[in-house]
């Protein structure tokens, strides 16, 4: 085991843990096939990293916002059905992004990797997640009323568009330090599979939370292990394995 | 509130609303001092709830303003509160969710009535009527001037709804809040309402209820079928 291998590893921690942590609001505010649907956005600003040697994180960051923003305001502003929009858009998006990119590339776009994730990556992706993790401590309570009963929030004087916003931006840059390990294909493996098998298992909220963490946490970090050792599965494919796993367990489990 | 006898909570004046080129609401007009009941009554689909949702912001106004008196707090009961049936919270932790708690959660059970074992107990699993004693709890847990309660039209029983209007009468008491009822029983207008307003897209009745509630005004407001049954 190199250094840098186990540097991948903590980032890989801070990045689960953001997306266990963003997962537990997706799946309570029903908003999962949304978010799941938004990481495929992330391909074509992915390409362009590729092709101008840049960054990707960068360029799926700037693909993922433009397209929140459209979200936000199509909701806000539009009757139109969200749902459609955002259909027609990330399929678009991920047709245009598999063009761009190279036969080698995609399939590490799509499913992830272990090894193209360069050192400033790394530190982004850390980076992020604390922010990610800090933001939804010091809002937590207000994003969580949000997503269980917005009606609610009017009285409490919370500004619900803004908080939908934050919400939005917050699910966006989870994917983007996502992506890098599991791919724009997978990243629900991250953020959905660990919430639901959390729900499934848990009492209470602060159970739910946590076990939505630590099974990403343990999900992501199995993968990457896993892909690092056997050399021909990415870490994507073997981190939906093992959180499919723990879902199937936590039916038997399933509290009433 | 003694310094504020005087002056509304809210006033409501020549509020219009109109959504997707319905009118919904047109040129309503009333208001509110400290302490007093406002009943809101009128048939299936008035505008009712409607108007509740535009008090507390959750629809904008066509026309016409709203106007609460500075640092109102507003508790809400919506009409529909569910909960998804895999929700993992306990009531607590939903009550802890509140911004700013002027009481303890104990304090509140006791106003709300309800057991302390009640804290551990998971949301999901209440009954409709349970989980409207819940919202109360959470409706006044920051000690507001007004509590505005919309009165659910299905899975509540008879009973759990009585024992629900009787708290709301309570609490006014206790904790001096102004309410708005929105509400189609009318025995429950004389019995505990200061004010009643008739509704059916526009404003049918305004004033004391023995006043302003004719045989007549029920009729137009109800059409034939007349909701006024004696039951005491």
């Amino acid at each position: 085991m190199t250094d840098y291998f186990i540097y991948t590893l903590i980032s890989g921690a801070f990045v689960a843990v953001a997306s266990g942590l963003i997962g537990s609001f997706l799946v309570l505010k029903k908003m999962t096939l949304m978010s799941d649907a938004l990481s495929h956005v992330a391909l074509p600003g992915i390409a362009l990293g590729v092709i101008f040697k840049f960054e990707p994180i960068i360029g799926g960051l700037i693909f993922l916002f433009l397209s929140i923003l459209l979200i936000w305001r199509i909701e806000n502003k539009t009757k139109l059905a969200t749902e459609s929009i955002t259909g027609v858009l990330f399929v678009t998006a991920l047709a245009i992004g598999s063009i761009l990119i190279s036969e080698t590339d995609l399939l590490e776009a799509f499913f992830g990797s272990v090894e193209n994730i360069s050192s400033i990556q790394l530190l982004i992706q850390t980076i992020i997640a604390l922010g990610i993790i800090g933001i939804v401590a010091k809002n937590f309570k207000s994003l969580m009323l949000v997503s269980i009963a917005p009606d609610l929030t009017y009285s409490e004087k919370i500004a619900r568009t803004k908080l939908e916003l934050l919400l939005l931006v917050l699910i966006a840059l989870t994917i983007s330090i996502g992506i890098g390990f599991v791919g724009v294909l997978l990243m629900s493996a991250l953020s959905i599979i660990p919430a639901v098998t959390a729900r499934n298992l848990s009492r209470n909220l602060k159970m739910y939370v946590w076990w939505s963490m630590c099974i990403a946490t343990i999900s992501l970090l199995g993968g990457i292990i896993v892909s690092y050792f056997t050399r021909s599965i990415n870490p994507g494919v073997a981190t939906v394995f093992i959180s499919t796993f723990f879902f199937l367990i936590s039916l038997f489990r399933m509290r009433k | 509130m003694e310094q504020k006898d005087t002056k509304q909570v809210l006033k409501v004046e020549n509020l219009s609303l109109i959504i997707d080129e319905k009118k919904i609401l047109t040129d309503i007009s009333f208001e509110i001092k400290p302490e007093e009941v406002l009943a809101i009554i009128g048939p299936n689909g008035s505008g009712k709830s409607m108007l509740l949702k535009t008090l507390v912001g959750i629809n904008i106004p066509t026309s016409g303003t709203i106007t609460w008196a500075p640092e109102t707090k507003v508790g809400y009961l919506p009409q529909r509160f569910q909960v998804d049936h895999y929700l993992p919270m306990t009531i607590e932790e939903f009550l802890s969710l509140k911004k700013n708690p002027k009481y303890s959660l104990s304090e509140v059970f006791s106003l709300i009535k309800i057991e302390k074992g009640w804290r551990k107990k998971n949301l999901a699993h209440l009954s409709s009527g349970q989980l409207q004693k819940i919202l109360l709890a959470w409706a006044i847990l920051d000690k507001p001037e007004i509590l505005l309660f919309d009165e659910p039209m299905e899975n509540v029983d008879i009973a759990g709804q009585e024992s629900i209007y009787r708290l709301l009468h309570e609490l006014q008491e206790t904790l001096h809040v102004a309410l708005i009822i929105v509400s189609h029983d009318l025995n429950l207008v004389y019995r505990y309402a200061d004010q009643v307003l008739c509704l059916n897209q526009k404003m049918l009745c305004y004033g004391a209820p023995y006043e302003a509630l004719t045989e007549q005004k029920i009729k137009e407001l109800f059409d034939t079928h007349t909701l006024f049954h004696h039951t005491h």
